[in-house]
């Protein structure tokens, strides 16, 4: 019965907002083409697509954060322009992301209020009657922790609550939620689904952006369904599957992997994660990487892949579970101990956590094996020459290109930084090397080149670890690929059977619910 | 000849040049301003100051020999901005080294080299807890080090009970008023440590980590660089040549004297953003450091020579420090436009 839409929605009244032709493009990057999509009143409406399909963007112009390029948003059949945060919240449009904007050490009350005009005469907040509004909305959402409670107690989903109850007390008509769920436990989902129908029931409109696309077929009256910046599926007013909306999110081109696997001949196990888990999501993973394999780890932005690689790496901490470097167990209390034990990283940020811009590729490339360069064993004097000589052959190993290795990083483009990175690592041959999304912000062209150091590298014995939320490299990089997805291995997948599809699919199987992994 | 010429001329690049010179400009002027600041404060004191007093050689090496206390104070403090951090204790550290110095010779009859040995290491020690409490415990620098520095001063307090330690041995007096070859002990003292600072940081494995730490700490970690070490490394530097200047200060004034050194603070940080602010963008460095105290030096001795009353002294100093580095700021700012 929670099925049905809205009580009163007439066909030819016009949706709350209407959304044609919108483009957006980020430095030459398109984000959204030509999107349009009507959000009704009263109903929930789904938006589902892989990382980087548009979603956000698209939530980020309807919040006023980012404007569009080209295209029209009309509200109640109004053309309308949101120009600030300001402008949306006037809209009635209210905004709930996964990094919460909630005040730490503020207590419900004052939370809930954040942002409502101040109400007396004398621009005081006259706290009696919001305490009053407070309370009818927290006895709706069925809050049952005080008004007075700090914020730093509350659970992440009461937390959601806590959000939502702001939405309302600005009378919200539309409230946009960022993956809500991401992080909550079953039962405390399966709360939030009724309380979100029940926002529905009482005419206020609801986009739900989820990975989960259970709930999402379980819960949304409409879908839409995002590929590359392009809406690839809508669905309105009926039920729809969860094989649909995998195929919808994958796009129907899907092309037949063509690459030089190294094959079946695997060699020894160099890298093994047994059990590992760590405080908030990773959950008893185990893998093993071969010496001279191209292992991925594929799934979902936040399924946990990263801090799996920093706790390889030392980087992070872990609560359980071992890792083994050679067959012997390891215990690297920061990255230093794992460098010096022959692994290597390739971090996801690579302007904030692996580059120094200011300085030349030279010092960015040397500095992970800077005692090598002492030649004389009383003073650790640096030889300058070797090292710039040292340098200028990696850097040509991998194929950066730059006027001489005295080029300061900054001015390389992002292709030819990423190579930097990497060229790090070639100073002595690595026993495993870990790249966490390498081709992100990089071009075609030098894409391949990462990609052909990355088999060459292999070739030469070293187990090389590849995160990837991009299927399509994924399917051409590596000789196997395992699945995460929110914290937990959902597959495997050898040779020829990584395709696209399956990777989708084994990345969006959700832990709970009946239904395990397609 | 020509060749030469057309190599060297820029190329004619027409719609821009206006705007392209005077962001040039700017950037020469902030990158070298200090440099010719001093030159032209040389050249008018050397004008202007009746009969070339401030030109003759006894007079400039004056100059030189009283900064070189602050110029090994600050040359440590350097590695410690190097890495991004701060020392706010360095002057109290020089205080209390003066006063340990002349103690350990005269109240536990230790020879002069074992005690200047165990100064410094007691330099170094200071340093150590300062890096450890900010990289270990994660006590923001300011405060960690305005602590233990407060500390000091009760620690410089307890030992002498406030009286100053005197009647010093000559030894220790004629280390810093010899001379080896006309030049005053204590120029060769900040050139020896200088130099040394200046190898470390530039040609050494541990001076290139404190570099990466200091421009940015988390890639600097992942590179596989055990950041904690490094910068406690640079604070035990730092510690170790604020007990150098205070053991330099002691043998200048014959006595261990309570809060002698405290002044120093002042002096090297003024110095060292001064140097930051010399020849590379806000980049902290030994040369810079050893330009800025010279500076700050130059003007001190000119003004003095004119007779200037004392408070200008203090005026020119702030306001060359703010101006200069207000100017490479902001030309920093444009030359990234």
């Amino acid at each position: 019965m929670t099925r049905e839409p809205g009580p009163t929605t007439p066909t030819d009244a016009p949706p709350l907002v209407r959304i044609r032709d919108v483009d957006k493009a980020f430095g030459g990057v398109a984000a959204l083409k030509s999107v349009s999509l009507d959000v009704r009143a009263g109903v929930v409406h789904g938006l589902v697509g892989a990382n980087g399909a548009g979603k956000s963007t698209l939530i980020r112009c309807l919040a006023g954060i980012e404007h569009p390029d080209a295209g029209e948003i009309e509200v109640d059949g109004q053309a309308v322009t949101i120009g600030s945060p300001d402008d949306a919240s006037r809209l009635g449009f209210a905004f709930i992301h996964q990094e919460m904007s909630l005040i730490p050490g503020w207590d419900v009350l004052r939370n809930m209020a954040l942002g409502i005009p101040p109400t007396t005469r004398l621009g005081v907040i006259d706290w009696r009657p919001m305490r009053v509004r407070a309370k009818a909305v927290a006895a709706r959402l069925g809050m049952h922790f005080g008004l007075s409670t700090s914020v730093d107690d509350l659970t992440t989903a009461e937390k959601w609550l806590v959000l939502i109850g702001r939405a309302l007390m600005h009378d919200a008509r539309l409230i946009a939620m960022d993956e809500p769920t991401a992080s909550l436990s079953f039962e405390e989902s399966t709360r939030l689904h009724d309380i979100v129908r029940e926002l529905v029931a009482s005419g206020t409109t609801v986009i739900f952006i989820s990975h989960r696309l259970d709930e999402v077929s379980e819960l949304c009256h409409d879908v839409t369904v995002f590929k590359d910046g392009a809406v690839t599926k809508r669905v309105v007013g009926e039920r729809t599957s969860k094989a649909d909306l995998v195929r919808a999110i994958v796009g129907r081109d899907l092309e037949i992997p063509d690459h030089g696997r190294a094959g079946a001949q695997v060699g020894r196990a160099v890298l093994e994660v047994r059990h590992v888990s760590d405080k908030t999501l990773l959950r008893r993973v185990s893998l093993t990487v071969h010496e001279g394999e191209v292992l991925g780890l594929g799934g979902l932005v936040g399924a946990g892949r990263t801090e799996l690689a920093k706790i390889i790496y030392g980087a992070q901490r872990r609560i359980a579970g071992e890792v083994l470097l050679d067959g012997k167990t390891t215990s690297f209390r920061e990255p230093a101990d794992a460098v010096r034990a022959g692994i290597g990283l390739v971090p996801e940020e690579r302007r904030s956590e692996a580059l120094f811009l200011d300085r030349s590729i030279d010092f960015n490339i040397n500095l992970a094996k800077l005692d090598s360069l002492v030649s004389s064993p009383v003073l650790p004097l640096l030889n300058l020459v070797r090292g710039r000589k040292r340098a200028q052959a990696v850097a040509d190993l991998v194929t950066v290109k730059a006027k001489s290795v005295g080029a300061l990083v900054g001015s390389l483009s992002g292709g030819n930084q990423q190579k930097v990175v990497i060229a790090r690592w070639l100073l002595d041959k690595p026993k495993v090397l870990i790249l966490d999304e390498p081709s992100r912000g990089v071009d075609v062209g030098a894409r391949a080149e990462v990609h052909r150091a990355i088999r060459e590298l292999a070739s030469t014995g070293t187990a090389v670890l590849v995160i990837s939320s991009d299927n399509e490299e994924l399917v051409a990089l590596c000789d196997r690929v395992i699945v995460l997805a929110e914290g937990q291995v959902t597959g495997e997948l050898v040779g020829e059977q990584i395709t696209e599809e399956r990777l989708v699919s084994l990345s969006f199987a959700a832990r709970h619910g009946k239904d395990s992994a397609a | 000849m020509s060749t030469v010429t057309a190599a060297l001329t820029p190329p004619p690049t027409k719609p821009h040049a206006s705007r392209a010179t005077s962001r040039m400009a700017l950037v020469i002027v902030s990158k070298y301003g200090t440099v010719f600041a001093m030159a032209i404060m040389i050249l008018i004191f050397g004008l202007a100051v009746p009969n070339g007093a401030f030109l003759r050689t006894t007079n400039l090496l004056a100059i030189v020999n009283q900064s070189a206390l602050t110029a090994v104070i600050a040359a440590g403090l350097t590695l410690v901005l190097v890495v991004g951090e701060m020392d706010l204790s360095v002057g109290y550290g020089a205080s209390l080294a003066g006063i340990i110095v002349t103690g350990l010779m005269l109240n536990q009859g230790l020879p002069m080299p074992v005690a200047i040995l165990v100064t410094v290491a007691m330099g170094a020690a200071i340093g150590a807890v300062n890096g450890t409490l900010v990289t270990k415990a994660g006590v923001n620098a300011v405060v960690a080090t305005l602590g233990v520095g407060t500390v000091l001063i009760g620690l410089s307090y307890g030992y002498t009970a406030g009286a100053p330690i005197i009647s010093v041995p000559k030894g220790f007096t004629d280390l810093t008023l010899g001379r080896l070859g006309g030049i005053q002990n204590p120029i060769w003292y900040m050139l020896a440590i200088l130099a040394v600072l200046w190898v470390v940081l530039n040609r050494t494995p541990l001076g290139q980590r404190m570099q990466a730490v200091g421009a940015n700490k988390s890639a600097a970690r992942l590179a596989g660089i055990r950041t904690d070490r490094v910068t406690i490394a640079a604070f035990v530097i730092a510690g170790s040549c604020a007990a150098i200047t205070g053991i330099l200060l002691a043998s200048l004034l014959g006595s261990g004297t309570v809060s002698a050194g405290d002044g120093y603070l002042l002096d090297s940080f003024a110095a060292v953003f001064l140097g930051a602010a010399t020849l590379r963008d806000g980049e902290f460095h030994i040369v810079g450091t050893l330009i800025g105290v010279l500076v700050v030096n130059v003007g001190f001795n000119g003004l003095s020579l004119f007779g200037t009353p004392t408070f200008w002294q203090f005026v020119f100093k702030g306001g060359i420090l703010v101006l200069a580095v207000a100017l490479s700021t902001i030309a920093r700012r444009y030359s990234r436009l």
